[in-house]
C-alpha cells in the first residue's frame, strides 16, 4: 500500500504537479535527490555492517570518470558505461576496501574521508582524466536499442531532457532501495547486522566477516559509481571538484539524520537535506548558520534520526 | 638536503601542535572532532583582527586566539558533545555532530570575517642566509617555528607535570578506573576540550603571518590533522608529534623530489599512508585493538 | 581414548613477556575439561589460542588430528570448535531468538545469493532454523524471553544466551569462557547442570574458569596453569590434593580456591 502510493507519487503525482505548476526547475532538484538518495543507501549499507563511511565521494567521482572517459575517448554508449562504472568503482572498493576494512570506528572514517581527497587528487594528476580541466561537452545519452527495438530514445531527440533524467533517476532509485530492502530482510542483511554489533562474536559462529565487509563495501561502492555516472550525464561534465570532501559528509549526514536503523532512511535524510537547504536560500548569508544549527539540533535531539520518531514508528515496527 | 630538512621542521612543529589537539581530544572523550580545522581559522582570523585591524602586538594576538577558541572548545563540550555522548548509544553521533559543528563555524567565520583571503604585516622582517644559501629562511618563519615547538614542550610538560595534566591522562587511559580514583570526567573533559581547541587556535594565531588565513582553509587542515594522527597512533601524544613531524618531512622531501611530476606530493603520501595503515592498523605508536 | 583436541606445546609470547608456555594436554570426546588458574595465569590467552583468536608464537592446536592453530577463527568454527564469550559478547540489539537463528549461520545450506534471491532452499533452511533456535532456547530455560530485545534481557539470561549462540553452531568442542563468573552459589548450580545438560547432547566441553568450587564439581579433568606454566593436570580429586595447585593459589593470597 504505501509503497504503491510511493510509487504513484514520484513517477505519476510529482511530474504532474510540476506540469501543472511550471516549475520545471524542480525535476533538476528532485533529479539530484534521487542520485543522492542512492549513493548515500550505499553509504547506509556500510553503517549496516558497522563502519562509517566518509568516502563515497571518491566512489561517485571515480564513476563519474568512468562514465565520461568511456563515453567521450571511447565512443561507449552511456547505458553501457552506467553498470560498467559501477562495476569499476564495486572492484575499487575491493582493493582498497581488504587492507582499510580491518579498521574500525573513527579510524575508518578517517581514512575513508582520507580517501575521498585522494580522488581529488589523482582526478588532478593522472593524466587520462585531464587534470584540473576536467572532461566537459560530453554528448548527452544515446539511444539504446536492443535487437533494433528502441527501449530508451536518443536523449537529443526528447523535448523534455529534464522529465527523462528524472524518470532515469527515479527508476533507479526505487530499483537499488527495492535492492536494499530485500538485502536487510533477507539471512545478508542479518549477517550484516551481526557484524554490525559484534564482528569476534559474528566470527565465532562461523561468518567470514572480511568477505562479507568486503561484499558490502563494494555494493556501496557500487550504488555511488552509478550515481556519480548519471550525475556527470546531467551536468555533461565532470571536475576533480565535482565530488568535494563535503559531498561525502553529506552522504554521511543524510544516512544519519534518516535514521541509521532504517532501510529508508537515507532517502528521506537527502531529501530533508537538500529541500532544506534550499528552502533556506532565501535568507541570504545565514543560510549556512542556520542550516548548520538546524542540523546540530536534530542531532542532539534526534540522535536516531527522523524515522525514530513514534510517528513512523509503527509501519517500520515490524522491520 | 639541509633546506629540505629545515622546510620539513618547521612544517612538522605547526603540524603537531595542530595534531595535539585533535588527539587530545580524541583520547578524552573518543571523539573525531571534524572542526579542528575550522577552530584554526577562527584563531587566524582573531590574530589577524587583534594585530592587523587593531594594531596590538602579535603576542596578544595569538594569546586572544587561545583564550577565545579555549572559550568556544569548553561552551561546545559542556552543552554539545557532552550531552549527546552521554545520551547516545553510538559512538557514530559524536562524529555527526562534529561534521554539524565544522559547518557552523564555518558560517560563523564566513558572517564575521567574510570569504577573503587575509594576511597581517611581517612580525619580523629579513632572511636568515646560512652558509651561502645552503639554508634560507625567512626569520618570521624561523620565529613561528620556534614558538610552535616551545608550545608544543610547554604541553608536554603540562600534561605531565600538572595535576590537571596528570587528570587528563588518567582520564585518557581509563575512564572507569579515572572515576573511580575521583577524576571528575565532566570537568576534565572540558578543560581538555578547551584546551585542544586552544592549540588550534594557538597555531593559526601564529601561521597567518606566514599563510594568512581564509575560509577555504578549515577542511584541508582537519584533513591534514587526521592523517597526522592517523601515522602516529590516534589518541597519544607521542604518536601526535611523530606524526606531526613525519608529515611536515614527508611534504617538505615531496615537494622537492616530486616537483617534476606535477602537484602529487600529497597523492603519493595518501597512497603510503593506506599501505602502511593496512600493515599496522594502529599507527606508529598507537596501542594495538582488538 | 580418542584424543578429540591435542594442545601441543602451545606458546603465546607478547614481547618478552611469556603468557602462556609450553603447554601441552588433550581433551578427550565427549569430557568436560577445565583449565583453571589464579588471575593472569594466561588463562584467557591459551583459550583465545585454542578457539584461533590468536596466533601461538609456537606450538599447535590439533582437532581431529588436522592442525587448526593459524586458521582464521570463522574456519576453525566450521570445523567444529566454537568459542563462546562472557556475558557482554551477544547481538544487543536483535531478540534472544534472532541472536540464535542468526547462529545458525554454518546450517545454511543455500548460498549468501540463495538467502538474497529468496530460493526454496533458502526458505527452508530459514524455517529450520527457527525450529533448532526454538528448541534450543527452550532448552536452556530462555523459552518464555526469547522475543526480548537482549540488550534489554536480565544479566542472569545473558550468559544462557552466549551458550545458546554457541550451541546453535552445532559444534563439536564447544568452548566456555568464564561461564560462572559472577555468579552466585545457586545461580552456579544451575550454571553447572546446564553445562553438563549440553554434554549429554554429545559436545565436548572445554572450559576456563575461575570458580574452583564449580569446577571440582563439574570437570572431568582439569588443567591448572600458574604464570603461563601447566602446573598440574587430573581429575578434580587428584588436583584438590596436589601441593603446587595449592602453593600457586595460597600463595596468591587467593581466598577463591574454595576447597
Amino acid at each position: 500500500m504505501a509503497v504503491g502510493a510511493f510509487l504513484l507519487t514520484v513517477f505519476a503525482v510529482v511530474p504532474w504537479l510540476i506540469h501543472v505548476s511550471g516549475r520545471w526547475d524542480f525535476y533538476y532538484t528532485l533529479t539530484s535527490v534521487a542520485l543522492l538518495s542512492i549513493a548515500s543507501g550505499g553509504v547506509w549499507l556500510t553503517f549496516y555492517i558497522g563502519r562509517i563511511n566518509i568516502g563515497q565521494g571518491a566512489f561517485a567521482l571515480a564513476g563519474g570518470y568512468v562514465s565520461a572517459i568511456l563515453v567521450t575517448k571511447y565512443g561507449f554508449s552511456f547505458w553501457v558505461t552506467i553498470p560498467l562504472s559501477g562495476l569499476f568503482c564495486a572492484l575499487l572498493a575491493v582493493l582498497i576496501g581488504l587492507p582499510i576494512l580491518r579498521l574500525r570506528g573513527v579510524y575508518f572514517a578517517m581514512i575513508t574521508l582520507v580517501l575521498t581527497e585522494v580522488a581529488r587528487l589523482a582526478a588532478l594528476a593522472l593524466p587520462i582524466t585531464n587534470g584540473a580541466r576536467g572532461i566537459s561537452s560530453i554528448p548527452l545519452p544515446g539511444e539504446l536499442s536492443i535487437f533494433g527495438l528502441t527501449i530508451i530514445p536518443d536523449f537529443s531527440t526528447i523535448g523534455n531532457v529534464k522529465l527523462a533524467f528524472y524518470y532515469l533517476a527515479t527508476v533507479l532509485m526505487v530499483v537499488s532501495f527495492a535492492g536494499l530492502y530485500r538485502l536487510v530482510n533477507s539471512r545478508v542483511g542479518h549477517l550484516c547486522r551481526s557484524l554490525q554489533q559484534n564482528e569476534e562474536l559474528a566470527s565465532s559462529i562461523g561468518v567470514n566477516i572480511a568477505y562479507l565487509r568486503v561484499i558490502a563495501f563494494a555494493i556501496s561502492s557500487f550504488l555511488g559509481g552509478i550515481s556519480g555516472a548519471i550525475f556527470v550525464a546531467i551536468s555533461r561534465s565532470i571536475y576533480p571538484a565535482s565530488f568535494p570532501v563535503k559531498d561525502s559528509v553529506d552522504f554521511m549526514l543524510n544516512c544519519f539524520l534518516g535514521g541509521l536503523g532504517y532501510v529508508f532512511g537515507p532517502m528521506l535524510g537527502t531529501l530533508m537535506i537538500y529541500f532544506g537547504w534550499d528552502l533556506l536560500f532565501t535568507t541570504g548569508r545565514f543560510q549556512l548558520l542556520i542550516y548548520s544549527a538546524i542540523l546540530i539540533m536534530l542531532i542532539v535531539t534526534l540522535p536516531n534520526g527522523i524515522l525514530s520518531l513514534p510517528l513512523f514508528n509503527k509501519r517500520e515496527a515490524d522491520k | 638536503m639541509e633546506q629540505i630538512i629545515a622546510n620539513g621542521l618547521y612544517l612538522g612543529a605547526q603540524y603537531a601542535l595542530i595534531a595535539l589537539g585533535l588527539t587530545l581530544i580524541f583520547a578524552l572523550m573518543n571523539v573525531l572532532n571534524f572542526a579542528h580545522g575550522q577552530m584554526y581559522v577562527i584563531g587566524g582570523f582573531v590574530t589577524y583582527t587583534v594585530y592587523a585591524q587593531l594594531g596590538l602586538p602579535f603576542v596578544v594576538g595569538v594569546a586572544a586566539s587561545g583564550v577565545t577558541l579555549a572559550i568556544i572548545g569548553a561552551l561546545v563540550q559542556k552543552f554539545l558533545f557532552g550531552p549527546v555522548i552521554r545520551k547516545s548509544v553510538r559512538e557514530e553521533s559524536t562524529m555527526l555532530l562534529a561534521a554539524g559543528l565544522a559547518f557552523l563555524l564555518d558560517a560563523v567565520v564566513l558572517l564575521l570575517f567574510g570569504e577573503k583571503q587575509r594576511g597581517v604585516p611581517k612580525i619580523v622582517n629579513g632572511i636568515f642566509n646560512y652558509n651561502d644559501y645552503t639554508i634560507v629562511m625567512p626569520y618570521d618563519k624561523i620565529l613561528v617555528g620556534v614558538l610552535a615547538i616551545l608550545a608544543i614542550a610547554a604541553f608536554i610538560l603540562y600534561m605531565q607535570y600538572s595535576k590537571t595534566g596528570r587528570a587528563m591522562r588518567a582520564l585518557a587511559q581509563d575512564k572507569v578506573a579515572a572515576q573511580l580514583m575521583g577524576v571528575d570526567v565532566d570537568r576534565y573533559s572540558i578543560i581538555g576540550f578547551a584546551l585542544g581547541a586552544m592549540l588550534a587556535g594557538v597555531v593559526g594565531g601564529l601561521l597567518v603571518t606566514v599563510t594568512g588565513i581564509n575560509l577555504g582553509m578549515g577542511g584541508p587542515t582537519s584533513i591534514k590533522a587526521f592523517m597526522m594522527v592517523m601515522i602516529g597512533g590516534a589518541g597519544v601524544i607521542s604518536g601526535a608529534i611523530a606524526g606531526g613531524f613525519i608529515l611536515g618531512m614527508l611534504e617538505s622531501v615531496g615537494l622537492t623530489v616530486l616537483a617534476a611530476y606535477g602537484d602529487i606530493t600529497y597523492l603519493v603520501i595518501f597512497a603510503s599512508l593506506m599501505v602502511f595503515l593496512a600493515i599496522r592498523p594502529q599507527g606508529l605508536m598507537g596501542k594495538p585493538w582488538g | 581414548m580418542t584424543a578429540l583436541l591435542e594442545i601441543n606445546g602451545l606458546t603465546k609470547k607478547f614481547g618478552g613477556l611469556t603468557a602462556v608456555g609450553d603447554a601441552s594436554f588433550k581433551v578427550n570426546d565427549k569430557e568436560i575439561l577445565s583449565v583453571i588458574g589464579p588471575n593472569g595465569a594466561g588463562k584467557s590467552t591459551l583459550f583465545k589460542l585454542i578457539s584461533s583468536f590468536l596466533r601461538p608464537t609456537h606450538g599447535e592446536v590439533r582437532f581431529n588430528g588436522e592442525r587448526i592453530s593459524g586458521l582464521a577463527p570463522h574456519i576453525v568454527a566450521r570445523k567444529g570448535v566454537v568459542r563462546t564469550f562472557q556475558e557482554t559478547t551477544i547481538f544487543k540489539d536483535m531478540t534472544a531468538r534472532q541472536n540464535v537463528v542468526v547462529a545458525h549461520h554454518l546450517q545454511s545450506k543455500a548460498s549468501l545469493l540463495g538467502h538474497y534471491a529468496g530460493t526454496l532452499t533458502a526458505r527452508r533452511d530459514e524455517i529450520d532454523f527457527h525450529e533448532s533456535a526454538a528448541e534450543i532456547l527452550e532448552y536452556l530455560g530462555l523459552g518464555h524471553v526469547q522475543n526480548e530485545v537482549a540488550r534489554n534481557l536480565p544479566h542472569g539470561y545473558l550468559r544462557a544466551l552466549g551458550i545458546a549462540i554457541g550451541l546453535a553452531a552445532k559444534p563439536q568442542v564447544l568452548l566456555l569462557d568464564e561461564p560462572f563468573a559472577g555468579m552466585n552459589h545457586d545461580e552456579t548450580m544451575k550454571a553447572v547442570e546446564m553445562v553438563r545438560g549440553v554434554r549429554d547432547r554429545g559436545i565436548t566441553i572445554l572450559l576456563v574458569e575461575h570458580d574452583m568450587k564449580a569446577v571440582m564439581k563439574i570437570s572431568d579433568r582439569i588443567v591448572v596453569l600458574n604464570f603461563g606454566q601447566m602446573i598440574a593436570e587430573g581429575t578434580p580429586a587428584e588436583i584438590q590434593s596436589n601441593e603446587r595447585v595449592i602453593e600457586a593459589y595460597l600463595g596468591r593470597e587467593d581466598q577463591e580456591i574454595g576447597i
